[in-house]
Formats: C-alpha cells, structure tokens, sequence
C-alpha cells in the first residue's frame, strides 16, 4: 500500500515536472472523419502551416506551440473530444471547427470550462450570436456572404448590364437547411434595403433529385438573376436542368459550396462559363490585396506535395496566425490573458494573406472580415471582386 | 399550357426515374418480405461501378448494365444468404430491418472511404440532349429511363406469371410451409429474389448514372421517395410500384410549380399518410399473406 501511492506520487510529480518543460498546448478540433472530412482536413492544414511557421519563428512567448488533434465526427463527438482536450490534453485554447452544428455545440463546451475557443471556418450566425464570453470568430459569416451578393449585384452586374438595379428581376434559391436559408434570408432583407426587387425565394431540400419544376417557376415569372446558396450535388441539377429548360438568366450567383468546386465545373461543363461565385478567399487573386499567400501556398506545396483542395485551408492559416500572434503578444495563457489578448488584435484590411483584417467587434465576430465575389472564365474560378482584389474582369452582358 | 404539359412530361420522366428504383424494392419486399433499406445504396453502388467501367473502358454507361447487373445481382444474392437468412429464425423480424439499415451505412462510409465526398461525373454520351415533342423538351435519357422502368415491369410481370421459376417465387411468397412442401427450395428462391430485385437497380444504376453526379449519399436522395412509390402502390405489387411512382412523379412535379418548392415534400409525404390511413393495402395491393412471420 505505501508502495503504491510512492508511486503514484513520483508518477505525478514525474507529469507535473513534464508539464513545467512541455510546449504549450492548443487544440484543433475538427471533422477529421466522416462526411465532412475532405474539408475538416483541408481546413486543419491551415492551422498547421499557421503553427509551423510561428514555431521555426521561436514559437509564442518563447514556447513552442503542439496541437492536439480532436476529431468532430459529429456534434456529440465534438462536445466529447472538447472535453477530451480541455481536461486531459490540458490546452490552452480550441481552435476549429469548419462546421457550424459542431462549433456552436463544443463551444458550449469550452465556454463553460473558460477555455478560449476561436472558430476559424464556420459560417453560421448562430455561432457568435449567442454571446459566449470566451468564443471568437475570424472568417466571415452567412450574413457577410449574402451583403456581399447583393453589394456585387448594385456595384456591379446591373452596371453591366446597363439597367438600374432596381429594373432586375431576382430570384432567390436555396437548399432548406439552416445554411442555406439563413444566407437567403440576408439576401432577402439587404436586397430589400437596397430597393430590389426580389421576385422570389424558394427553399429546397439538398437531397432533391429535380428542380425542373423551380427552373419553369423561375422563368414563368421573367427572373433574369439567379441567387443560388448549394451544395454540390443541387448546384449541378440547377445549372443542367436550367440549360435544359431554355432558362438563360443574365446572371447566375453561387454562394459558396458547391459553386467553387472545380468538380461541378466540370460535371455541367461549358454551362459554367460566367456564372459568378460568392465565398472565402480562393488562390486566384490580386496577391497585393493578399501579402503572404504566395508564401502560404509554398509553404502547403512543401508540406503536403499538392495543392491546395479549397480556400478553406487558406481561410484557417489567416485565423491562426492571427489568433495565435495575438495571444503571443499578450500576457500570457491563462483564459482571461488569452480573452484580452484576443481583443486586442487589430490587423487591418489587405494586410493579410486572405484579404481581410481581423478586429473583433460586437459579439466577438471580426468585423472586418469578408468574402470575395469570383467568376467562372475559361475553367477557372478567378477573383472579380472587390476591384482592389480582382484579377480579372467582370464578364457581363454582352 | 405549354408549360402545363412540359411540366406534366418533366413528372412522368421523374416517375419514370422513381418506377426503376422502386421495382426492385417492392418485389424483395413482396417475396422476402424483408424492406430493405440499402436499396438506396445498392442504387450507389451501382452508379460508382456504372461510372468507373464507362470512364475506364470509355464505353456508353448503358453498356455497363452487362456487368453492373450481375454484379448487383450478386450483392443482393449475398446480403440474403449472409445477412437476412441467419436473421431469418430470429425471434423478432425487425431485426431484419436493422441489420438493412446497418448494411446501408456500412456501404455509405465504404464509398466515402474509397471516393471521398466529392461528386464523380459519368460521361453523359449524348443522353442528355433533348428531344422536342411539340413544345415539351425531354432528355432522351430521361425516356430511356421510362421505357427501360416500362420493359422490366412487363418483363418481369411475364417472368412471374410464365416460367416455373417465377411460379415457385410466387408459391413460396404465398405460403412458405406449403411451398416447402411442394418441394420447393425456399431458401434458394428468396437469395433469388433478393438478387433479382438488386439487379433490377442495377440496371436502373446504369441508365441514372449519366443523368446525376454520384457520390456516396446519392442513394438516400432516391428511396425515400421510393419507399412512398412502394406502399402508395400496394406493397409487393411490381406495377402497383411503377403506377406508384408516375403518380409520385406527377404530383412532385405540379406541387413544385403551382404550391412552391419548400412544399413539394410535404404535399407528396401528406398523400402518402392519407394512402395509409384511407387505404392500407395501397391503390393496386392485396392484403399480403405473411405466413412465415408467425410460426
């Protein structure tokens, strides 16, 4: 028996001296399995190129950084392995999430242990609008991606076309998930600020296998452009179905999703021409407008032999960097240290390598941060707004 | 009116599209009188090896029905032998349905684990251009799909009705025991049967596949519809499953249009309760003898 708790204290005094010596420890909560893994991934490579080139800079307050991976398969797994890596792996802060359901049920999670949790992906509004004390939020949300649609439309597609924007007949689309239907309800209410005339909005489910009847709805009422918030699989039934119909609107908006993908290009072939796309930063962009995203993209090449699958890894090593220089500026990484740091932060537009600042705001959603409205030419998805960030032009009207 | 009828066509090409998933599930469940809930997933399946032998050899994905079918038929023929029959004296017959509802997501997360979650395009070789008949535009895949669901329907019906081995498919859904007796090898039939309904989306896999990207879940987008087709039709009747699914087609198709997309679902799943309050048995079933559930 006196054997056995010598033991166990040498044991603990042995972790103890360990933790005293260890690098400092952030968790990186993902979906690394499952139906969202492709971009849980893609998204958690951001991070570690962000921590890597911290690190080989002498990491943060003189300790280097380890992540300990924590896998949300889905929305119970991430409250588990939050716990997991609160209590056990002992971190410092969370970063994650890419999926909104996940983010908003493990930060519940860590902001009842007081543990800072910076969401680097996640576009649902309910994520920083339940006003958690310790949760913060770099990307841009559904709110930012349905201004920025309309923005494009006013500033510039009617432009284009030689019409007032309020002469367009918009229609409005989405698949009837809380993604989908919050980005159009942003649509729908700043579209009506701007006085244009939204002739419709209509959900689908995502698992819909036609929309031959949506397509004749939208051209019996003289719709000319389209706003799209999809998936995948409903973004190529849209576009064929469309183009079997005879529906030619002069403009078709994808918000994000299956719109950047170069799979659905090339899945609906040359009826990908000119459709406009709103979503994260991608990589063909005005790279004054992004310093360091040519250094990042060297920097994924080296590390993981290809390119970049999505701007969602691009999207999560300007959130960490940002977050993670920011703590290393402050006092330290006890929770409120960590709080203030964050508040702190005020890096300004065009100064990093996604374009946009990181300042947090009301409800600790950075208020700086923004989409990019990209258009499909010749196959490739290029940048076409903002102005500062295109590099290329809009192609509209004739 | 033209776009009345374009969209009365639109509905009977998506019923025809429902009709080749359905068959297949209301004749295992008509004979085995297990509800298979991979179908869907067999479907996938189906679709992954449509596309991967069209990409890979470059032949029209039509073609690939010579193998996809076989190779579908013995996916279904195995589930039964190795899946259902061992369950089959198990107590309670709902274990079927779980060990179905297992299978389909072992086949989901197989198919993301080797394609990943992103869509792969079968070549479409010319079926999706479009026929004009009058004002109404058609695919001409879509009407290859239609007379495709209206060729396996019949054939199958005269398979049923004409050979001996239908018959013996048929005596045993009747009356197991007495089919038993008659000397009729009823584990043999329903490993048959199961295979036959699984082939029968094979082909449909094959005749889809051009028509739709195909990616892991694509399955789960078409059976629960199919399901409808089924018990709106009388479960276990093959033309009951394809009159079924047109009239699923039509209403999908005119709810989208005149009622609006968010409703079209619940218009289509409020016909269905109402079919199953008003008529159990469906619009073309008879009451099913379920002799083999009690001993």
């Amino acid at each position: 028996m006196k054997l056995k708790s010598l033991l166990t204290a040498t044991a603990a005094a042995a972790l103890l001296a360990g933790a005293a010596h260890a690098d400092v420890k952030f968790g990186a909560l993902y979906p690394f399995s499952g139906g969202l893994a492709l971009l849980g991934e893609e998204s958690f490579r951001g991070v570690e190129i962000a921590v890597d080139e911290i690190n080989a800079a002498g990491g943060i307050k003189g300790e280097q950084i380890e992540l300990v991976r924590g896998d949300a398969v889905d929305n119970n797994q991430a409250i588990g392995e939050a716990r997991r890596l609160i209590s056990r792996e002992g971190v410092k802060a969370i970063l994650g999430t890419y999926s909104s359901s996940r983010s908003i049920a493990a930060s519940q999670v860590a902001e009842l242990s007081g543990i800072p949790y910076f969401e680097l992906g996640a576009v649902a509004d309910e994520v920083t609008g339940r006003d958690l004390q310790y949760l913060f939020r770099t990307n841009p949300t559904a709110e930012t991606m349905g201004i920025m649609t309309i923005d494009m439309i006013v500033d510039e597609i009617a432009p284009g076309l030689g019409v007032a924007p309020e002469d367009l007949v918009i229609g409005v689309i989405h698949e009837d998930s809380a993604y989908g239907t919050s980005v159009a309800g942003h649509q729908e209410r700043y579209g009506a600020e701007k006085g244009l005339n939204i002739a419709t909005v209509q959900g689908y489910p995502t698992s819909t296998v036609d929309m031959s009847s949506l397509v004749l709805d939208l051209k019996d009422r003289g719709v000319n452009i389209v706003l799209q918030t999809s998936y995948q699989n409903d973004s190529v039934l849209f576009l064929n179905q469309s183009a079997e119909a005879g529906f030619e609107p002069d403009a078709i908006i994808g918000g994000g999703g299956g719109y950047s993908l170069t799979a659905t290009a090339e899945a609906v072939g040359d009826k990908m021409d000119g459709v406009l796309d709103v979503d994260f930063t991608q990589y063909a962009v005005n790279t004054e407008f992004t310093p360091g995203l040519e250094d990042f993209l060297a920097a994924y090449q080296a590390k993981y032999g290809e390119d970049p699958r999505s701007g969602h890894s691009l999207n999560n090593y300007v959130g960490a960097m940002a977050v993670l220089e920011g703590i290393g500026a402050g006092e330290g990484f006890e929770p409120d240290q960590i709080v203030a740091a964050a508040k702190a932060i005020d890096i300004p537009s065009g100064a990093t390598a996604a374009g946009y600042g990181v300042h947090f705001g009301e409800h600790n959603q950075n208020d700086r941060a923004m989409m990019m409205g990209m258009q499909w030419q010749d196959g490739k998805l290029v940048t076409v707004y903002p102005r500062d960030a295109a590099v290329a032009e809009f192609q509209i009207g004739d | 009116m033209d776009t009345f009828l374009q969209i009365v066509a639109n509905g009977l090409m998506l019923g025809g599209l429902f009709a080749i998933v359905a068959v297949g599930l209301t004749l295992i469940f008509g004979i085995v009188k297990v509800i298979n809930f991979a179908h869907g997933e067999f479907l996938m399946v189906g679709m992954y090896l449509s596309f991967l032998l069209s990409t890979g050899l470059d032949v029209h994905p039509y073609l690939t029905a010579a193998a996809v079918a076989p190779a579908l038929f013995v996916l279904g023929a195995l589930t039964q032998r190795l899946l259902i029959q061992p369950l089959m004296s198990a107590r309670d017959e709902h274990v079927q349905i779980f060990a179905t509802v297992g299978l389909s997501t072992a086949l989901m997360n197989l198919a993301l684990l080797i394609f990943g979650a992103d869509i792969a395009n079968t070549p479409a070789h010319g079926v999706r251009s479009q026929v004009m008949l009058g004002e109404v535009r058609i695919l001409t895949g879509q009407l290859w799909v239609l007379a495709a669901a209206v060729a396996l329907v019949i054939g199958l019906q005269l398979f049923m009705k004409k050979t001996r081995t239908g018959r013996a498919i048929r005596a045993t859904a009747q009356n197991r025991a007495a089919a038993r007796l008659m000397g009729i090898n009823d584990k043999f039939i329903y490993i048959l049967t199961f295979g036959i309904g699984a082939a029968c989306v094979g082909l449909g896999s094959s005749l889809i596949a051009p028509l739709y990207p195909t990616s892991p879940t694509i399955g789960t987008y078409f059976v629960l519809i199919a399901f409808v087709c089924v018990v709106l039709g009388g479960l276990g009747s093959i033309p009951g499953a394809f009159f079924g699914a047109l009239v699923i087609g039509l209403v999908d198709a005119l709810s989208g249009f005149y009622i609006g997309s968010d409703l079209r679902e619940a218009v289509v799943f409020t016909i269905f309760l109402l079919i199953l309050i008003l008529k159990p048995s469906g619009l073309f079933g008879t009451r099913m003898n379920l002799s083999h559930v009690s001993p």
